[in-house]
């Protein structure tokens, strides 16, 4: 039980916005819990290709941050973990996390690779967004960190039929455990940070783009993995039914957004400026391709946003048509694409090789659970409310408890990190009054509670 | 005799795809000192990591070259492991073989190949003559300099304060506030709840470690991340309305000058600065807040407004390229206050696009619309003009494809956010970078958003780009954790690799000191010879360059060093 302040964090997800609130605060000299559902910590931001305005490559801007969370000696690591109890109040909860079995001892592993490597099982990779595959045993990217594998009972033949064990065979350390089982830890720490980011609206829940049936169909993340020189194609532009490289593709924009009635209400911030480079990265790897985009506001509110857009339209000749698209269908080898083109008042028909959907961001399931675990009000959607819209974004209404990224709603990278930043120096703050001074307060708060 | 490792990155197919790797490993293998050389598919993973460290400790390395990406993304990386096998972490050097060799030079893999062994041996010849250094460590004063007392501002100086560490906050109007002092309400929800401004500026002026300085301006700066003197100038009413000059120590700036609007006089096609009944996005705010909708030529309310967005943003030949961010939601705010205050009153909103990004944002515009009655069109104003006492839009509304004219008692120009006046010369002071629209530059656009390229100084609020509130907020909230994290050393660390003087050799010329752009050289003040300020110096070597004695040299880049690498190209 609570035996004083205690000037530690916990940090929940470990995306762009939880990494950087933990270097934050560790860098600061405090110690860091951070806690990721994943194998390995990177979040959205590991899936995508390059990013905009200046197409730097993702992956590469990335890794030197996480190898730097993955190595800080004042950040204690827990991926392939969920936090499932939190109680106490500030500066003194008490957090329960359960670390999933990885039925890999990774105290031994060296993530050589050759389990991997050995495994006979193929299986569709979440990670690749159903592009690519992945083995029963696996991690995340070669780049993962940690760079430690996990096995997938579901898919590992193991476990399913009692017999195969092809990488306890070849693993040269002995690290294969298929006797693992969840444990529990339990930490104490004096603040919380919600770094738990944000899904897409699923392809299933709009038959009007097909419905996730249409092979070709794709959604904008499995469109980064087939961008990103690491991904399952190696950066080629490739159709996923037949591997051909598309001719002509189309980008529709407010896929689920913006629409009350039938899906969600709200703008998802981030599809103008992603999609317009998207397009542009396509048309680096398609040279004669062409590119439609049907939007309905292009939103490029940021800095050189505007320019870039303005840059995909007349230097990159992508085809933008204001409307929405009413119908996406399959036929023969061809998706066809059914819209409006509300400028000129006429209907539009494009017969695409392939079609990518940005759909609505939405908030992650695992929120709504968090939210209820530490009493955080939620909106109608789902997103996080933070303690006053205006001047307190980090903050919420429970003291020593700050949200960090697009938890609270769509957000792009830069203003993801200066959001964990600002959460971060809100703990900083927590933690650096001195003893006396933080223990009174400490002990009023205990008072009211 | 050197005992030097070399170790190539696949940078999974960014380099292996283009780069013949095993016959890079094979031909440094080969290379005079190099007594392993391996190649791995990402060197910067763990297990590439702990290859570096195994090799180092079995091998009894003196020297690792590293040949990956830049040494921007991974050098720091490289050392820190090398360090923690026992190497000095300045014997570990980077050969560019992925921006300087595979990245430009995909289609001809054979050059890129043999360039990329070329560029890893000459690093193998820097490498053979590092020195094992360590760090400088430098003082920090922990205090702050905020500038700009403005939310951005406010709420920099007092989470600062509020973690313990003393402020000096200068403001050059005089009263703290900022913008968000002359808004009506803020938008979405009307949350316009003004006491919280109030109250934030209360507990700044009264808050003990916060020095407020108000009709004050930073006049001058010197020194270095941790180790600034900021002079401030303060006008100080009364006798003879003199300026007083005070100097701070401080170990950390925050800029938080905020923005300013185009000047309406820039848009004479709309009338702007002639016709008194076109106003700005400001002087609207100012009538709502007065509670007070008229026309500032005859006091009288206004029946029909014409809203203009974009006034002279978006519009790279003639003004503003870029988008001001913030203009879409305020406008959709003051045609609902308007609406609300001015019921039979009708609002009309041209616009390029509606950019109302964001939780709740798309649906306050949605109600603008559905609720209030307000009516968007989407199309540019080509002009106004005044016509009996009222005014004429010309516009035309881009759906219907028709050019339109129409009357309208107030029209309100959503003018482009501009950076505020005095942030070139800011920039020049505080030699923090500023970009192509005069906005301040962050370190890095995704990853380091509230940092400017100069060490110490951090960026807060619309100073670096406009933004609404929460997003200003937020970030003001971000750059305070810089801050915090540079407070929490106890002396900072900084690069070794700096210009040093041999005594011996230096005739006090003064042709460093000229030459250097970090004023890091200048000449002692008795003796002939010059000296380095090594927390200044940024390693360019300008100064080694202009030497005509070979007196300054810089550390780990030695004449003998440059030659040698030189020497391992082919001619």
């Amino acid at each position: 039980m609570g035996q004083g302040f205690t000037s530690r964090v916990l940090i929940i997800g470990a995306g762009i916005a939880g990494m950087q609130a933990a270097l934050d605060v560790a860098n600061a000299g405090y110690d860091v819990v951070l806690v990721e559902r994943a194998p390995s910590i990177g979040g959205r931001m590991a899936q995508l290709s390059e990013t905009f305005p200046t197409l730097d490559c993702a992956q590469c801007i990335l890794t030197p941050r996480t190898v730097e969370v993955g190595h800080h000696e004042r950040i204690a690591l827990y991926t392939y973990a969920e936090v499932i109890g939190v109680e106490g109040e500030i500066g003194d909860f008490q957090v329960r996390i359960r670390r999933h079995a990885t039925y890999v001892d990774w105290d031994a592993c060296t993530g050589c690779g050759l389990c991997q490597e050995k495994c006979p099982t193929r299986v569709s990779a979440e990670f690749e967004r159903d592009v690519g595959e992945r083995k029963a045993i696996y991690t995340l990217s070669p780049q993962a960190v940690p760079n430690k594998p996990v096995i997938d009972r579901e898919h590992c033949i193991f476990f399913q039929r009692g017999k195969c064990k092809a990488c306890e065979r070849f693993c040269p350390v002995g690290a294969i455990d298929y006797e693992q089982e969840d444990s529990i830890i339990e930490e104490q720490v004096g603040a919380v940070i919600v770094a738990t980011g944000y899904d897409l609206y699923p392809l299933t829940r709009m038959p009007e783009y097909g419905g996730g049936k249409t092979p070709d169909v794709i959604d904008a993340l499995a469109f980064e993995r087939l961008l990103s020189a690491s991904g399952p194609t190696a950066g080629k532009v490739l159709r996923p039914s037949d591997g051909r490289a598309p001719r002509e593709i189309v980008f529709i924009q407010c896929a689920g957004s913006r629409d009350p009635e039938k899906h969600m209400p709200h703008c998802s911030k981030i599809c103008c400026m992603y999609t317009a480079k998207q397009a542009m990265l396509y048309r680096h790897r398609v040279h004669d391709g062409q590119a439609y985009i049907f939007y309905i506001d292009i939103r490029a509110a940021g800095k050189r946003y505007d320019e870039f857009t303005q840059h995909a339209m007349e230097d990159e000749r992508v085809v933008y048509l204001r409307g929405k698209v009413s119908r996406v269908f399959r036929q023969d080898d061809k998706v066809m694409v059914w819209g409006a083109d509300t400028l000129s008042g006429q209907k539009v028909e494009i017969a695409a090789d392939m079609v990518v959907v940005a759909p609505a961001v939405i908030p992650r399931p695992q929120t709504t659970i968090l939210a209820g675990m530490l009493g955080l009000p939620l909106d109608p959607q789902g997103w996080l409310l933070p303690r006053d819209t205006n001047m307190r974004p980090v903050e919420t209404v429970r003291p020593g408890i700050f949200v960090a990224g697009t938890g609270v709603g769509p957000m792009d990278i830069p203003e993801t990190v200066a959001h964990a930043s600002g959460a971060a120096s809100h703990v900083l703050k927590l933690f650096s009054h001195s003893c006396s001074e933080r223990e009174e307060e400490w002990q009023l708060v205990k008072e009211r509670v | 005799m050197a005992c030097i490792g070399v170790f190539v990155c696949h940078c999974g197919l960014n380099i292996a795809g283009t780069v013949d790797v095993e016959r890079v490993v094979e031909a440094l293998q080969a290379y005079p000192g190099v007594v392993f050389a391996a190649d791995y598919k990402y060197m910067c993973s763990d297990p590439g990591q702990e290859l570096i460290q195994r090799t180092i400790e079995a091998h009894a390395l003196d020297g690792v070259v590293v040949a990956a990406c830049s040494p921007a993304m991974h050098e720091t990386t490289f050392r820190k492991a090398a360090a923690a096998a026992g190497l000095n972490p300045y014997q570990v050097e980077i050969a560019n073989i992925r921006e300087q060799v595979s990245w430009p030079h995909q289609n001809v893999p054979e050059e890129a190949t043999r360039k990329a062994i070329e560029t890893i041996q000459s690093i193998v010849e820097k490498v053979r003559y590092d020195e094992p250094l360590s760090p400088l460590s430098l003082p920090i004063v922990k205090r702050a300099l905020v500038v700009g007392g403005g939310i951005a501002g406010l709420t920099a100086a007092l989470s600062i304060a509020e973690a313990g560490y003393p402020v000096v906050l200068v403001e050059r109007a005089e009263h703290l506030g900022g913008r968000v002092d002359q808004l009506s309400d803020l938008y979405l929800n009307f949350d316009g709840d003004r006491a919280f401004l109030q109250e934030r500026i209360d507990v700044v002026t009264e808050h003990p470690l916060i020095d407020l300085l108000t009709q004050a301006e930073v006049t001058g700066l010197e020194g270095y991340v941790g180790n600034f003197t900021a002079d401030v100038t303060r006008r100080v009413a009364g006798e003879g309305d003199g300026e007083q000059s005070t100097r701070y120590d401080v170990g950390a700036i925050v800029l938080a000058t905020g923005f300013e609007l185009y000047a309406k006089v820039n848009l004479p096609e709309y009338g702007g600065g002639r016709l008194p009944d076109v106003v700005d996005s400001l002087q609207f705010e100012e009538m709502v807040r007065r509670g007070e909708i008229v026309r500032p030529s005859d006091g009288r309310a206004p029946r029909e407004v014409v809203w203009v967005q974009c006034a002279g943003s978006r519009d790279p030949e003639r003004h503003r390229s870029y988008c001001s961010k913030i203009c879409c939601m305020y406008v959709a705010k003051q045609a609902i206050a308007y609406r609300e205050m001015v019921p039979e009153g009708q609002a009309y909103v041209f616009y390029i696009d509606i950019r109302s990004q964001g939780r709740g944002y798309d649906e306050f515009v949605q109600q603008a619309m559905e609720e209030f009655g307000v009516v968007y069109l989407r199309g540019k104003v080509s002009k106004i003009i005044g016509q009996d006492g009222r005014l004429e839009v010309w516009g035309s509304d881009t759906l219907s494809g028709r050019a339109m004219r129409m009357g309208a008692d107030l029209v309100v120009l959503a003018m482009a956010a501009t950076p505020s006046a005095g942030s070139d010369d800011l920039s020049r002071l505080m030699h923090a970078a500023v970009d192509e629209s005069g906005f301040f530059a962050e370190a890095h656009p995704k990853l380091r958003p509230v940092e400017s390229p100069t060490a110490g100084v951090y960026l807060a609020g619309a100073a670096q780009f406009p933004k609404d509130i929460p997003e200003t907020v937020a970030q003001a909230s971000g750059a305070t954790a810089k801050v915090l994290q540079l407070f929490a050393q106890e002396e900072m660390a900084a690069a070794p690799t700096v210009a040093v003087v041999d005594e011996k050799l230096c005739s006090g010329c003064g042709r460093c000191v000229e030459v250097c752009p970090y004023d890091a050289r200048e000449l002692h003040p008795w003796r002939a010879l010059a000296t380095v300020n090594a927390a200044l110096c940024q390693s360019c070597g300008a100064c080694a360059v202009a030497c005509p004695n070979k007196a300054t040299r810089m550390r780990n880049m030695s004449p003998g060093q440059i030659l040698a690498m030189v020497e391992a190209l082919s001619w």
